[in-house]
């Protein structure tokens, strides 16, 4: 087996919740990453999915080091970043680069396009100035903008535009690893579909690996060879993309496909939608054993005492792993008539909870 | 007769860069107790033109006609259409936070609105209604949580809560704006089935606005096609998914992932939609269209596509359909050539 490009080893990340006051003590914490094991092999995507703080985005940030982890190890090709310096990521980033969901708020507005995405080679001072400038205008070109749009302002372009010149900075430096966080989320569906093009493009030219982050799951699964699936902080299940979708194992991700909206009236008019009890409960205090149980319509009561490894389900292969104690088995129903809405209720709280 | 019926709806706006024809002729029609969705991407005009049906889009220039029930909304007194809007058509907006005062506890809100349209009910009987509606769109212990503040609630849950205000007074017509854009899958399909289980329950109509063609299959019974603020199509569901003629439809549907095969290239719209400023004349889809041809220059009409009752499409193309449903292309190339 070839050494991945990147591994995450029990990646754990925490945000300190403070009470307002003039001390500011951490009276609590998000769980906001906990105990993340994934692999991401040259040339892959793999996907991440799940829903509002699950901890998908946060996971991208600590692979980039934009957070810090609190435990765990974050591995480069061999090379372990996890408490790299400032000076010492700086190299390593022209390795791993980002591509952030909001095309407004990731482009400073008072900048010419062309600075912007010049930037990465000033910052590694890379080439003279006309060259920089060459290398730009053939970014731009390459990832469908007009060249001469250097000098314009990011408010001249469009939402899916903007998109774009993120994809061209990102790619300046032709890193090895792209971690996309919800890279098309913002825009509409006709330019979705250009800057997916766009992004599958790039990655078969320039051998990308990829982390792509989406709550869409179709969206996920197009351009995903592996998916791993995120719930309260945790990977519940990880396997190759089209066998995720079609033998899911954890309870979760079953739901998760029932509820995701199919543009096919056949296909709607035929499923059972597994409608799932309640919300999501919170980080701060997460539940005990497997963080699903309170919504679990499958739980039993080892789920609330035991925190269930992330290994293969009986008869799965090794790159199909689940943590679940009482995975799904191929044709098994998850309970059809259950309530709309748990008994026991859980108060979503509006502490300081990252985005 | 429909319970709404749009005729020729213009909406524009003045704005420092010029005028915004943000809707330009739309007409359709509501039926009572059925679900019409709208489908379309931003700058269609398909928020601007539910909004201005209720008399929201203050400082637009209007024209055209809007009949509720029998009643002529645009251009109404603003004390109709306070009788008409919260009672007799309900609303529901993609942000749940903005939409519910940050200060008053929710179920004063709901009291509120129950009693803004009608004060002989006493405060006593407004609040046990309120606790029976957050229990009917499925709060839990709704009795204790009646008392709690918006920030109190999770997304959906808050959603719930606009949800319970809108059919407070059991109106005959629900506007959902985006209802579920702001939720995650698992929540958004508890909130559709909220609403759907209402619909059953009470017999109300809704019009449900979104860009998400998975939540228009799971929920309509006709659909509006929306660009450039016109109807490029409108259509039953299964006509639409199985049978759209309009080329815009059909590029909307074959840029959505799940139709394509993972990995390959999707099959984009391409270029961008138009700006509203200075609509470019004649038909709004023409710059991006790959069946674009002279004709189209002029807008064509909203025009019955035969064989498929209740189908219409603004088109040029012939409306002989293959069995496929994409229009045949032989035919396109004999229209192409014709002087």
């Amino acid at each position: 087996m070839t050494t991945p490009l990147l591994a995450l080893e029990h990646v754990t990340k925490t945000f300190p919740v403070r009470r307002a006051g003039v001390l500011r003590r951490p009276v609590d914490h998000v769980h906001a990453v906990v105990d993340v094991s994934l692999e991401v092999q040259p040339g892959e995507t793999l996907g991440l999915v799940g829903e509002t703080g699950c901890g998908k985005s946060t996971l991208a940030r600590c692979i980039t080091r934009l957070h810090d982890v609190d435990s765990g190890r974050v591995v480069l090709d061999g090379e372990d970043i996890t408490h790299h310096s400032r000076a010492r990521m700086r190299g390593v980033r022209r390795d791993v680069q980002m591509v952030f969901q909001d095309p407004y708020g990731s482009l400073n507005p008072r900048r010419r396009v062309g600075s912007i995405i010049g930037d990465p080679f000033v910052i590694h001072d890379v080439g003279t100035p006309a060259e920089r400038k060459r290398s730009v205008q053939e970014l731009m070109e390459r990832v469908g903008l007009n060249p001469e749009h250097y000098n314009r302002f990011p408010a001249e372009f469009s939402g899916g535009q903007r998109q774009r010149i993120g994809v061209a900075r990102a790619l300046a430096l032709r890193p090895r690893l792209l971690v996309c966080d919800e890279p098309v989320s913002a825009l509409d569906v006709s330019i979705q579909a250009q800057v997916l093009n766009l992004l599958l493009d790039l990655q078969d030219e320039f051998g990308l690996t990829c982390v792509f982050i989406s709550h869409d799951l179709s969206v996920v699964r197009h351009v995903s060879d592996r998916i791993a699936v995120m719930y309260l902080g945790r990977v519940v299940e990880v396997a190759p993309a089209a066998e995720l979708f079609t033998r899911p194992r954890h309870p979760y991700t079953r739901a998760l496909l029932s509820a995701l909206p199919v543009a096919d009236p056949d296909v709607s008019d035929s499923r059972r939608r597994i409608v799932l009890a309640g919300d999501l409960p919170t980080p701060i205090d997460p539940p005990s054993g497997c963080a699903f149980h309170t919504r679990c319509p499958r739980a039993r009561e080892d789920c609330a005492a035991t925190v269930p490894p992330l290994d293969p389900a009986p008869g799965d292969r090794r790159d199909h792993r689940t943590a679940c104690l009482h995975p799904l088995a191929d044709g098994d129903d998850l309970g059809a008539d259950h309530p709309v809405v748990a008994d026991s209720e859980i108060t979503a709280t509006d502490e300081e909870v990252p985005a | 007769m429909a319970l709404l019926e749009v005729r020729d709806l213009h909406v524009e706006f003045d704005t420092p860069d010029g005028v915004v024809h943000a809707v330009r002729g739309l007409s359709l029609d509501v039926e009572r107790g059925a679900t019409l969705a709208v489908v379309g991407e931003s700058g269609s005009g398909k928020s601007v033109a539910t909004q201005t049906i209720t008399g929201l889009t203050r400082g637009a220039r209007v024209r055209g006609s809007a009949v509720f029930d029998g009643t002529e909304l645009l251009g109404a007194p603003e004390e109709t259409l306070r009788r008409v809007r919260g009672a007799q058509i309900g609303m529901i907006f993609q942000d749940p936070l903005s939409s519910l005062h940050p200060y008053y506890p929710v179920g004063w809100q709901v009291v509120e609105m129950i009693r803004a349209h009608d004060r002989s009910v006493s405060k006593a009987a407004a609040r046990e209604r309120a606790v029976e509606l957050l229990a009917l769109v499925g709060i839990p212990r709704a009795r204790q949580r009646v008392d709690d503040y918006p920030h109190q609630f999770s997304g959906g849950m808050r959603q719930r809560v606009m949800i319970a205000m809108a059919v407070a007074l059991d109106p005959a017509l629900l506007i959902a704006d985006e209802p579920t854009t702001a939720l995650d899958v698992t929540v958004q399909a508890q909130v559709l089935e909220v609403m759907q289980q209402l619909q059953e329950r009470f017999g109300t109509a809704i019009v449900i606005i979104t860009h998400d063609l998975g939540v228009v299959a799971d929920l309509a019974d006709d659909v509006v096609v929306m660009y450039g603020g016109r109807a490029m199509e409108v259509a039953p569901r299964r006509e639409l998914f199985y049978g759209p003629h309009h080329p815009y439809t059909e590029g909307l549907l074959r840029s959505l992932p799940s139709r394509g095969e993972p990995g390959a290239r999707l099959t984009p719209v391409p270029g961008a939609p138009p700006s509203l400023i200075d609509p470019p004349a004649g038909c709004p889809f023409r710059p991006r269209c790959p069946h674009a041809f002279a004709d189209c220059h002029d807008q064509p009409p909203l025009r019955p596509v035969p064989g498929a009752p209740g189908h219409l499409s603004a088109c040029f193309l012939p409306t002989t359909r293959t069995a496929g449903g994409a229009p045949p292309a032989a035919a396109v190339h004999e229209l192409q050539e014709a002087p």
